[in-house]
Parts: structure tokens; C-alpha cells; sequence
């Protein structure tokens, strides 16, 4: 049942102009940014080839590049899925959905679902843009590897809070606001104590940053995996109950 | 032993915002039957319908389906189920056979079985000819026939209808009545309307709701039983009774009310008053029993407020 949502939300959300317009301006921001550094790359090359254990084309254009695209994801996601239950509640679409008995935690995981391949397909067109690359070079494979599964954990995560920002309010723009005040918290809540000099802090826990670096590095590690997990499992949670107390309270 | 009834709801109360907007209704309905729920506006029709089709739980009370409590049954029991709510719940950007198509998936039907479904609702609905047009294009008529036709795809056992009739023009609810009826032969359906017409043609029980009370429930007398009958040459009361039809005859103002007798029809009256010779002017079904409990309920209840 979920799957059979998240196909009509991928749907759907290609039938309307937003999704499209979003990847386009997006794509051509990334691509900007992508000849940019390139250029910087060409211009720097003679004098890293001097340089013992030089950083190499990863280092310097591939993995900047997907950090912009982390950026990016920031403020997508609210976007692409502040509407998701929202603006089906709004248009009375929602009772279809609720009146099928499909259960509240299969609506919000199609939702989801819909929402991160929406976002995954954003991934995979950035990474394209370094990917190319390998025509004329050697890129470290294994770390784009990690770092696309990192972003798509990434991804997957602010897609789960959107979404709970949604099914907590009727209006989309509300949800937008929302998701994306709580991705900011999320991305800078470390920023403090980092300047303090705090490294490995509960609150160094919490922030995004602290578990996106290391797949950056291509340093897959299970407790960065967990922190995400956990993440989309809480969103995912909260934004089930809400609708369990629609149904009861509304 | 006695058959559990196909919808059964037990003392169901339904708060709002602090407001008691449905109060103790209690009411059973089986296969093989049309239940017409009556009431003015905020009578509390669509929260009780809501209820039943699980949009809401209920804060007081049970509701059971085929015998079990709609409140912890899953998809299974739903898949039973066709809901259309007073706004049709439509995708603009999906095309009518597409969107139809998801909705029979979503009650459980797959691959083939949720075509032919598909198929035949769009069959059932008149609406081939815009199978392939986008929802958000179609007209009120036509996106109301596809909320029906989005209720009746998985051949539900109950169906729950509020207000299908908003927004049809008087061909198109005419047609709409013809498919009640139909759908009355095999399913349950609930139809909720404040328009006493509707109900008067086709449902065999109608519930009337006033402020959330269950004001009357009853099986709805037959229609037509008493005629408002105008002729050009007026003849005697005797004259009257010889007429094959007709059970009794007064003197009404400006014309007659004819009572038929069970076996007849305001065919065979109009047939027979053609027949005398007497020149049939006007002939049309008394204000009936319907309305005057509908009105007398309502403004009973608006004296008590006064």
C-alpha cells in the first residue's frame, strides 16, 4: 500500500511544475558551481602536481560540489514535501485515503517513500556532473560511493521531518516553514560549541553536519547509519500519531 | 440464529470543538437496502458519515461492520467500503481512468482485477467518454460522477454517498438516482441529501437527523399513493370512485386529492381520467408524509429554540 502511494506522490508531483522547476534552477546552480571549481582544478594543477599527496579531483571538485548539494537538500526538501499530506487535507483528498483503512503509518511511509525518490533522483543528476569526470580522469569511486549514500541518508531524513511537518498543519507553506526552521536547528546546532571547541559533545550528536562529514570522507559508519535511521523513524512516528489524533480530536 | 446486520452503530456521539455535533444515534442497515439520512444543514449528516467510513472516530459509542468494530479493523473490513465525501476526493492531475485505477489498487485489488473494476465503474458512471481526460479538467458533473465512480470500483458491500447530487444538473441527477436504485439491489448504500426528492426516489428507509438526534427512522411509505389531480370539467366524488384506480377522492380547493388504490399508478389514473374525457389539466404527487415529518421535526425544533 505504501508503495502504491509513494508511486501516485512521484506521480503526481511530476504532473505539476514545481518539481520540474526546482531540479532545472537547481541543476543549473550545481553545474555553475561544478565548472567553477573545475576551473579553479585546472588553474591549481601544475602546482599540486609538485606536491606529494596532492588532494586530487575528488577532493577538490567532486566532494565541494555534493557538500553544495547537502546545502541545497536543506531547503528542497521542505519544498517538495510541505504539501504531501497538507494540501491533501486541505482539498479534502485526505478522506480517500484515510476511508481506505490503509493505517496512518502506511500513509505517511508512501509519502515518504514518494518524496525521497523525488530527492534521490536530484542526487543522482549531481552526481552526474562529477561523475563525468572519469572520462578524462581517475576518480576515488569508493568515496563518491560512500558520499552518495550518505546524501541519500540525508535526503531521506529531511524528507521524514517535511513530512511530519505536514501532517502537522493543513496549510503547505506552514509545513515549509517549518521543516526547514527544523533542518536549520538540526544543520547548526553544534555551531556553538564547535566554536567553543567541542567536538564529541551529545550536542555534536544531534547535528547533521556531525554524521554527513564522514560519508563526505567516505567513512561509512554504523553509528552515523543509526542517526539517521533513528532520525526518520522518530519524524515518521510523531507524524502518525498526529494523524491517529486527527482522526480522534479533530 | 439471527443474521448480524451488515452496519450497526451503537450509541455513537461524535464531539467537535466542544460542540456534541452527533448525540446517541443508533441505527442498523442491511444488504438490499437504501438508507436516505435527512437533515438541515449542520444536522450532523457527514460527521456520522464520516464515522462510518472511518474519516473520524467516534468519541462515544460503536460502530460495527458486518459485526465487527470498525475502530480496530484493518484494511480488510474497509476494502468492504465505498465512501464519496460531500467534496469529491480527486487528484486534478491524474487522468480519470488512471485515478480510478488507484483506487481500486487502494482497496486491494491488483493488477487485472483492478482494470476490469476500473472498466466497469467507468461503464457504470457514464463517464467513457472522458477516461483519458485530466480530473481537474472535467466539469463539476463529471468530477462528481468520478468521486462516485471512485466509491463504487471495488464493489464495495456498503456505500456511503454525502450529497452525490451537489453540482449535477437535473438530467444528470436524474441518472444518478437510476444508479442508486441499481446499486441498492447488491449493496448497502447510505445516502445522505437535504433533498426530500431524492430520498422520496430511491431509498425503501429514510433516518432524519436534527441538531445530531436521530429524529425518525423509518421505511419510507410508498410514493405517489396520494395525487394532486386538476381537470378542465370537474365531475362528482362518485364519479370519481367508479374510476378503476382511485381508493378515495376529495374536493381539494382547486382541484382533487386523489388516493390510488395499492395495486395502482398515476399511470393508469391519468389514463383513465383521459379516457372519461374529462380533460386532465395537472397531476402531481402531494406534498407527502416525508415532508410534513421532515418539516415537522425541524420546525419543532426551532420552536423549542425560540
Amino acid at each position: 500500500m505504501s508503495l502504491l502511494l509513494a508511486r501516485l506522490e512521484w506521480k503526481r508531483q511530476f504532473a505539476q511544475p514545481l518539481a520540474w522547476v526546482l531540479l532545472a534552477v537547481l541543476l543549473a546552480l550545481l553545474a555553475y558551481f561544478f565548472l567553477l571549481s573545475l576551473d579553479a582544478y585546472l588553474r591549481l594543477m601544475p602546482k599540486l602536481a609538485g606536491t606529494p599527496s596532492a588532494p586530487g579531483v575528488t577532493d577538490l571538485i567532486a566532494l565541494p560540489l555534493l557538500r553544495a548539494c547537502a546545502s541545497v537538500l536543506l531547503l528542497v526538501a521542505p519544498l517538495i514535501g510541505m504539501r504531501t499530506i497538507a494540501s491533501e487535507r486541505q482539498a479534502g483528498t485526505f478522506a480517500l485515503l484515510a476511508a481506505s483503512g490503509m493505517g496512518d503509518g502506511a500513509i505517511v511511509r508512501g509519502k515518504w517513500l514518494g518524496v525521497v525518490a523525488l530527492l534521490a533522483v536530484f542526487i543522482a543528476l549531481a552526481l552526474a556532473l562529477p561523475l563525468s569526470l572519469e572520462v578524462g580522469t581517475a576518480l576515488d569511486l569508493g568515496r563518491l560511493a560512500a558520499a552518495a549514500l550518505g546524501l541519500l541518508l540525508f535526503a531521506a531524513a529531511l524528507a521524514a521531518i517535511a513530512v511530519a511537518a505536514s501532517a502537522y498543519t493543513e496549510q503547505p507553506i506552514v509545513a515549509a516553514v517549518v521543516a526547514l526552521a527544523s533542518n536549520l536547528i538540526l544543520w547548526m546546532a553544534d555551531a556553538g560549541a564547535r566554536y567553543e571547541g567541542m567536538e564529541s559533545g551529545f550536542i555534536n550528536y544531534l547535528a547533521l553536519p556531525t554524521h554527513l562529514e564522514p560519508f563526505l570522507h567516505g567513512l561509512v559508519a554504523s553509528v552515523d547509519v543509526i542517526y539517521f535511521l533513528l532520525l526518520i523513524g522518530v519524524a515518521l512516528t510523531l507524524a502518525a500519531r498526529r494523524l491517529g489524533v486527527a482522526r480522534r480530536h479533530a | 440464529m439471527a443474521s448480524i446486520p451488515l452496519l450497526q452503530l451503537q450509541h455513537v456521539s461524535r464531539t467537535l470543538a466542544g460542540r456534541r455535533v452527533v448525540d446517541d444515534v443508533n441505527f442498523v442497515l442491511d444488504r438490499g437496502h437504501v438508507l436516505g439520512l435527512l437533515g438541515v444543514n449542520g444536522a450532523g449528516k457527514s460527521t456520522t458519515l464520516r464515522m462510518i467510513a472511518g474519516v473520524l472516530a467516534p468519541s462515544a459509542g460503536v460502530l460495527r461492520f458486518d459485526g465487527t468494530d470498525l475502530a480496530d479493523t484493518p484494511e480488510a473490513t474497509r476494502c468492504g467500503l465505498g465512501y464519496l465525501p460531500e467534496r469529491a476526493p480527486l487528484y486534478p492531475e491524474l487522468r480519470v481512468e488512471e485515478y480510478l485505477v488507484f483506487c481500486a489498487k487502494l482497496h486491494g485489488l491488483r493488477g487485472r482485477a483492478a482494470r476490469i473494476a476500473t472498466d466497469a465503474a467507468l461503464t457504470r458512471c457514464g463517464l467513457g467518454d472522458v477516461r483519458r481526460r485530466l480530473l481537474g479538467n472535467l466539469s463539476k458533473g463529471y468530477q462528481q460522477r468520478a468521486g462516485i465512480a471512485a466509491a463504487i470500483v471495488h464493489a464495495p458491500a456498503l456505500i456511503v454517498l454525502d450529497e452525490p447530487a451537489s453540482g449535477l444538473d437535473p438530467l444528470q441527477s436524474s441518472e444518478l438516482r437510476t444508479l442508486i436504485r441499481e446499486l441498492g439491489r447488491e449493496h448497502a448504500v447510505i445516502l445522505s441529501t437535504h433533498q426530500l426528492s431524492d430520498v422520496a426516489a430511491c431509498c425503501d428507509r429514510v433516518a432524519i437527523l436534527h441538531a445530531g438526534r436521530l429524529r425518525h427512522d423509518a421505511p419510507l411509505a410508498p410514493a405517489h399513493a396520494t395525487l394532486h389531480v386538476r381537470v378542465e370539467r370537474s365531475p362528482d366524488p362518485a364519479a370519481w370512485s367508479a374510476l378503476a384506480p382511485v381508493a378515495d377522492a376529495r374536493a381539494d380547493g382547486a382541484g382533487w386529492s386523489v388516493t390510488l388504490k395499492p395495486d395502482a399508478s398515476a399511470a393508469d389514473l391519468s389514463a383513465a381520467i383521459v379516457a372519461r374525457g374529462w380533460g386532465l389539466l395537472e397531476l402531481r404527487a402531494e406534498a407527502d408524509d416525508l415532508e410534513r415529518t421532515f418539516l415537522r421535526i425541524a420546525s419543532a425544533a426551532e420552536a423549542r429554540a425560540a
